[in-house]
């Protein structure tokens, strides 16, 4: 039990680090789009790097915001059953769900992604407008990396379910909507 | 026939409660593998990849953004109880302000899930402090959040301006009759509910220490600040400064630069706001992706084309047609999302509907209202989700689920009303030559 | 006898018009031709949700076949730029005898070879035109810091005169375009600019030089294509020339009609060529950026170089022939 709470501890920093660059991006977007329009509007300079650096970001931001969600419990559940269960039927579910459907999923992605951003690695791509970012292969190995985090929040999903089915952790402290409205 | 039994796979493994997204995408994942094998996996790199490069949807976070710094600082909360606060002892006035707050994002954004997350993260905790309803409350604020696709500008009306055709000047014209109605419709509908059941939604308190004179004065005076942003956010498209999604970003850096003005910033309230940003920024995108493996494996296991078949037997009177295409697509609404349904199934109806003479004008707006409608309906609305994603615990989907009944009716009525009376709206309902 | 049935994937959504209708034509062509042993299943951009990654799909085998444009593949092999359309090269009769004549179709292959692709002809659009503007362009200075919807290699030549070309996703276009958020847009032509609304919020229309030919492409993954039958592969290659030309005539019947329509509706819009000083400075902008690629690649300096000798000599015939029939015209009326 002593190695399932190390690795349980381990799995959500993990989670919690791609949280952080996800927030870090968010922020940087936000003052990107805002310097692009400023700029555009006050001053006519427009720089077609700076408009894709947007994109960049912001799948940045919701590529690695899914880990994250997932170590928070922020993905949206129906709760029509769930509510009403106690903690070990919880437990089951996302024990479960997490085996079946999300280590799968993201073990799909991240194989697939591999190869996609491979070969544009291989092909040197990059933008094909004037000024655009050279690296294309750089954005695309965020989905390979994305669904590899995916896989081990599913796997801490396990190790977490585990330990509430042990009685060490309950679901109901850890909700993170709670705080959002 | 796989996909029809994957959606009823989905819908029961989605009562079981395991987060929406990884439901849709296990689900699918299951139905491809047994159906295609691995390999139909490959493609999904490029769809998330579509997503990464659709700029339009980057209004998602950057709305939260600005939603979430307006509820960390209290602004938010400081405009709609103002707003309420001018009804007086009137029941209902959070609720109509709600809408018309609602109202104002629509006309900036075309992205459901921007509006529909911002409004819950702006009105919802204020309302539920009130003493208002659950359900009138999030069935208010998703309605309002989705009033974004049918006042312009709007995603649902550019991409059908493309599959039919037509010029999506026209389209945003035609659409504002009918945003404008509704709109309407939602605050009657307020008013008079409140008056049968004032208990659902109750006035606000009075502040007995000053006149009624003073009190309409001094919510007015509270209300300019994050009036003056939305302003900002709206005027800065119509001047042409900031598309309607970078419009999102002026809203999110005018919120924190009001956050310095009224002494509420700090680097943490950023960062904690960035936080709470990301996480439902990647509710909302976990659900579009399992949702687009979900349609991977519908269309790549040939749902399309059985829905294809279908259609093909409606019938061939004119307004047999126009009301059973408009049944369908409510129906298919329920299931599957707008863009499958204006790419798949608007093509085969708009052929038949051109032979009829109808007016394509016309047409379009009745799928567009109908549309909007399909984020709405249970059990796979999106907007309902979304709402529940940000939704206290106390909020259950059920709650929600039920809220929005009176308001689908209502954009129903709406609709019958556009197919009834197309001249109120400045439109006819056969082609002029 | 064995059936074959290809999956091809389209740049494009379902019934998009003139290019939608090519890939239509082209797999009804090939079926009938081939008495139904050739199927060809057309899947949109709706269904893979992938327009621009066509060249990746149907070098991994995923598709059979593409139907795209070759220079949105510039990013990713340089070289694929040359066989859509160049500014001030080849019209469309001048550039199809470069490709099936002349050295097009050999060096098209050069370049897709590498990547397990062919690569046909899949049909052209005729002229394009060089797009909507609000104010009229007097002079270059009209065009410092012009914000427009530009992209790929005349974006890179517009950039080089001073313009700024700005991205704006398709679905914002028309709402950038009516609140100044950019100033101009290039679309493709009447038929299908007219759908996007741009006559109703822009008065001037320039016309082309940038795209004078645009051709789109049929990309075909080698070993779907080696394990057809002989009998197959030379339908298929009848079935895309006759369905690319066939997208050529479409394209002029539709441009006309379009046109005619906003002549009638529209009687705001005032066509526009753009200055000489103008088209000199772009002329020397972009003999410039060849000259830049040419450095760059070799077998990039070869296309060019075999492209300006083709549209010299081609070019030389144009004008005792077509050019001059045009002028004589010109003067009778
Ligand atoms: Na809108
Ligand atoms: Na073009």
């Amino acid at each position: 039990m002593r190695w399932i709470i190390k690795l349980d501890e381990w799995l959500a920093t993990a989670s919690k680090v791609c949280g952080w660059v996800a927030c870090g991006a968010m922020i940087l977007m936000a003052l990107n789009v805002f310097y692009d329009v400023v700029a555009r509007y006050a001053f006519n300079s427009v720089s077609i790097g700076l408009q894709e650096m947007e994109w960049h970001l912001y799948s940045v931001v919701f590529l690695l915001g899914i880990p994250y969600a997932l170590r928070t419990d922020g993905h949206v559940r129906v709760d029509v059953l769930y509510t009403k269960w106690g903690q070990k039927t919880k437990a089951w579910v996302n024990l479960v769900g997490a085996i079946i459907f999300v280590i799968p999923f993201a073990y799909l992605i991240a194989t697939y992604g591999y190869d996609f951003a491979l070969d544009s690695y291989k092909m040197g791509e990059g933008s094909g407008d004037p000024g655009g970012l050279p690296y294309r292969w750089i954005i695309k190995s965020v989905i390979p990396l994305t669904a590899f985090f995916i896989g081990t929040a599913g796997l801490n999903m396990v190790t977490f379910a585990i330990r509430v089915l042990a009685g060490d952790k309950s679901y109901d402290v850890e909700h993170s909507a709670e705080g959002l409205a | 026939m796989t996909g029809i039994v994957m959606f009823g796979a989905a819908l029961l493994l989605l009562m079981v409660g395991f987060p929406v997204a990884f439901t849709f995408g296990g689900v699918a994942l299951f139905f491809g593998i047994y159906a295609q094998g691995m390999d139909l996996f490959a493609f999904m790199p490029f769809r998330i990849m579509s997503v990464m490069q659709n700029k339009v949807l980057m209004a998602v976070p950057l709305f939260i953004f600005m939603g979430v710094v307006l509820q960390r600082t209290k602004l938010a909360e400081q405009l709609l109880t103002s707003m309420g606060r001018l009804f007086g002892g009137l029941p209902g006035g959070l609720a109509i302000s709600t809408i018309v707050v609602g109202a104002l994002l629509a006309a900036s954004t075309g992205v459901v899930g921007a509006s529909v997350v911002a409004m819950g993260l702006i009105s919802l905790p204020v309302m539920l402090a009130h003493n208002y309803d659950k359900r009138l409350s999030t069935g208010v604020i998703c309605a309002s959040g989705t009033l974004g696709q049918i006042v312009p500008p709007s995603i649902i009306l550019i991409i059908l301006g493309d599959v039919l055709g037509l010029p999506v000047g026209d389209l945003f014209r035609a659409a504002v009759g009918p945003g404008v109605v509704l709109i309407g419709l939602y605050i009657a509908y307020i008013l008079i509910m409140t008056r049968f059941k004032p208990e659902t939604a109750p006035a606000m308190p009075a502040d007995h220490s000053l006149s009624r004179k003073q009190e309409i004065g001094a919510a007015l005076l509270a209300i300019i600040p994050p009036l003056a942003l939305i302003v900002v956010v709206l005027g800065s498209i119509f001047a042409g400064i900031a598309t309607p999604t970078e419009s999102s970003a002026l809203g999110g850096v005018g919120a924190i630069v009001l956050a310095i003005i009224y002494r509420q910033f700090s680097f943490r309230m950023v960062w904690d706001a960035a936080k709470d940003t990301v996480s439902v920024t990647a509710m909302v995108f976990a659900i579009l992706i399992g949702a687009t493996a979900f349609s991977m494996v519908f269309s790549y296991t040939g749902g399309d084309y059985l829905l294809e078949d279908w259609l093909h037997m409606l019938p061939g009177d004119h307004w047999g047609f126009i009301i059973l295409s408009m049944v369908v697509i409510l129906i298919l609404g329920f299931f599957i999302d707008f863009v499958e349904i204006s790419f798949i199934i608007v093509p085969i109806l708009s052929p038949v509907a051109e032979a009829m003479g109808v007016n394509m004008l016309w047409f379009a707006i009745l799928i567009a209202m109908n549309l909007q409608t399909s984020f709405l309906t249970p059990p796979f609305g999106f907007a309902l989700f979304y709402l529940k994603g940000v939704a206290p615990p106390q909020v259950r989907t059920i709650d929600i689920y039920k809220g929005i009944i009176p308001f689908i009716l209502l954009q129903i009525l709406v609709l019958a009303m556009i197919i009834i009376f197309p001249e109120w709206f400045g439109m006819t309902d056969l082609a002029t030559y | 006898q064995d059936t074959y049935t290809l999956r091809l994937a389209e740049t494009w959504g379902p019934n998009f018009p003139i290019f939608g209708d090519t890939t239509k034509r082209f797999a009804k062509l090939a079926n009938e031709m081939s008495d139904g042993r050739l199927r060809i299943r057309i899947d949109s951009s709706n269904k893979h949700k992938a327009p621009f990654g066509i060249f990746d799909m149907v070098k991994s085998g995923q598709y059979d076949m593409g139907h795209s444009a070759s220079y949105y593949w510039k990013g990713k092999v340089p070289e694929t730029l040359f066989f859509t359309s160049m500014p001030f090269g080849m019209t469309a009769i001048e550039q199809y005898a470069w490709f099936y004549e002349g050295n097009g179709m050999k060096l098209m292959q050069e370049v897709y070879g590498p990547h397990n692709l062919l690569s046909f002809p899949g049909g052209n659009t005729g002229v394009q035109m060089g797009g909507w503007f609000r104010k009229e362009i007097k002079s270059l200075d009209d065009l410092q810091g012009l914000k427009m919807r530009i992209p790929g290699f005349a974006g890179e030549v517009f950039a080089k005169v001073g313009v700024s070309p700005t991205n704006i996703p398709p679905g914002e276009l028309y709402t950038a375009l009516e609140r100044n958020t950019i100033d101009a847009a290039e679309w493709v032509g009447p038929a299908l600019d007219l759908r996007l609304g741009f006559q109703q919020i822009a008065d001037y229309y320039y016309t082309g030089w940038h795209e004078p030919a645009t051709e789109l492409q049929f990309l075909i993954n080698k070993d779907s294509w080696n394990k057809l039958p002989k009998d197959l592969q030379a339908i298929l290659k009848t079935a895309m020339r006759v369905s690319a030309y066939d997208m050529l005539v479409q394209s002029q019947d539709a441009n006309a009609e379009a046109w005619s329509t906003i002549k009638e509706k529209y009687p705001n819009v005032k066509i526009k060529h753009f200055p000489d000083s103008v088209f000199k400075a772009m002329y020397k902008a972009n003999n410039e950026l060849l000259k830049e690629m040419a450095s760059k690649s070799d077998l990039a300096a070869k296309i060019i170089k075999d492209q300006e000798a083709y549209l010299k000599k081609t070019r030389a015939y144009t004008d005792i022939s077509e050019r001059a029939y045009l002028n004589t015209m010109a003067e009778v009326e």
